[in-house]
């Protein structure tokens, strides 16, 4: 199918964040903590860059941080707002690496509550807890595209899992985590944040007083920087095209082929942040149906156990109730256009009706 | 009446109790025996989604009924 780039998470550099790419390795290569004149100018480009983010997040730059492995910030967070002796609340729907986080607390006696799911992705039973717990809560959910209501009456320490999320988060927490492959920036590159520093211990090995170790890339900072503003400047034409092409599609799904558990409403499932859309077929085997789709030419991601190399069902789709067998997802991009969609759920109801 | 997909992997266990269903309408109750991890949170879901009721029993059983 040409020049598109398919349903799967993942998205090519942002066409203006390319053009600058070079550049921003010729101009920001040196160390910024060094005294020469070229790393005078990488500390000015790195101000920059953070001023940018605290802009379009709407973060203090001074509570600003850059990893060069985003899921670094998962530990960073949690682990450095969470004392052994406290729990930490996590709710079902998680990313994987907060569970490992949760893991390592149970290893050394720590306690942790998980909170349940409806079919809806709202989290349940959330209690106040004490003022040194801590709750992994989460922005946008990144298999679902479920937008969580913020939490209500914790009255601890809040790590705020931000990773889906291409907004600003205005809500209560301590410790936030961006990802810059989300804005079709550089994969990889975390934009951690520390609302509060006097809640975080580094549980990091670490000498000085810094929060994050180490140097995220410059260059690809800078990069991930001109790729959130643009994104963020297309957000509006973005959110109105993609918001047509995900009710055309889960109409077909349910009218066209049927027998299919859908995640979410366009109400909770759809929130201009990368359009996620996840559904489920009764009686398809889904690692038949990526694999059929893809020879079709169509990319697609799935949370069914038999796509997984653990051989287990997405988490989130069985702590929401859904199904998880024949499940997809996609996310929806810019370049996805009316003809690419119908091509696409063409061949979806054909492979379908095939394996049915 | 006892379906038994052990040893089978998700959709499989799923496909057999659609299949058991159709072909034996006079039958209101099931027992499924199923090692699949995915079994249960799909169990569920077919069973919201077609109008069944289903119940977890003693590992690898499950009993299903309309």
């Amino acid at each position: 199918m040409g020049s598109v780039t398919g349903f799967q998470a993942e998205t090519p550099l942002h066409a203006k964040a390319r053009e600058v790419l070079l550049a921003a390795f010729d101009q920001g290569w040196a160390d910024p903590r060094k005294i020469h004149q070229a790393s005078r100018k990488a500390a000015i480009l790195r101000d920059e860059a953070r001023e940018k983010f605290g802009e379009l997040l709407q973060l203090a730059p001074d509570s600003i941080h850059f990893l060069g492995e985003a899921a670094l910030g998962f530990h960073l967070g949690l682990t450095g707002l969470l004392a052994r002796s406290h729990t930490l609340f996590l709710p079902a729907i998680s990313r994987q690496e907060v569970f490992a986080t949760r893991q390592s607390h149970e290893y050394v006696d720590g306690k942790a509550v998980e909170l349940a799911s409806d079919l809806k992705g709202s989290v349940l039973d959330l209690v106040a807890g004490e003022a040194e717990d801590v709750l992994a809560w989460q922005a946008v959910n990144g298999e679902t595209g479920i937008r969580l209501a913020e939490p209500e009456g914790f009255a601890g320490r809040i790590f705020l899992d931000a990773t889906s999320s291409t907004s600003p988060e205005n809500g209560e927490w301590d410790a936030g985590l961006w990802e810059s492959g989300t804005w079709a920036g550089p994969r990889g590159i975390g934009v951690f944040a520390l609302r509060s520093p006097t809640k975080w211990r580094n549980p990091l090995p670490h000498l000085d007083s810094r929060v994050v170790p180490g140097d995220a890339s410059l260059p690809l900072i800078l990069t991930s920087a001109v790729a959130l503003e643009h994104w963020r400047a297309e957000q509006e034409e973005r959110n109105k095209k993609v918001r047509a092409l995900n009710e055309k599609i889960r109409h077909f799904v349910t009218q066209e082929i049927g027998d299919v558990d859908i995640a979410g409403t366009m109400e909770s499932a759809f929130t201009g942040e990368p359009a996620k859309l996840s559904f489920s077929f009764l009686y398809i085997d889904a690692e038949r149906l990526v694999s059929e789709l893809d020879r079709r030419g169509f990319a697609v991601d799935s949370g069914s156990a038999c796509t997984s190399l653990e051989m287990k069902p997405s988490h989130v789709l069985a702590a929401m109730g859904l199904l998880t067998q024949g499940n997809i997802r996609l996310t929806l991009k810019m370049e996805h256009d009316e003809r690419y969609v119908d091509s696409f759920l063409a061949a979806l109801k054909e492979v379908v009706s095939e394996q049915r | 009446m006892i379906i038994n997909s052990l040893g089978k992997r998700c959709p499989q266990p799923i496909i057999d109790i659609a299949r058991a269903l159709a072909a034996n309408v006079e039958i209101s109750e099931f027992e499924l025996l199923s090692d699949d991890p995915a079994t249960w949170p799909d169990l569920q879901a077919w069973a919201r989604m077609t109008g069944h009721r289903v119940e977890q029993k003693e590992s690898p059983r499950y009993l299903i009924w309309r």
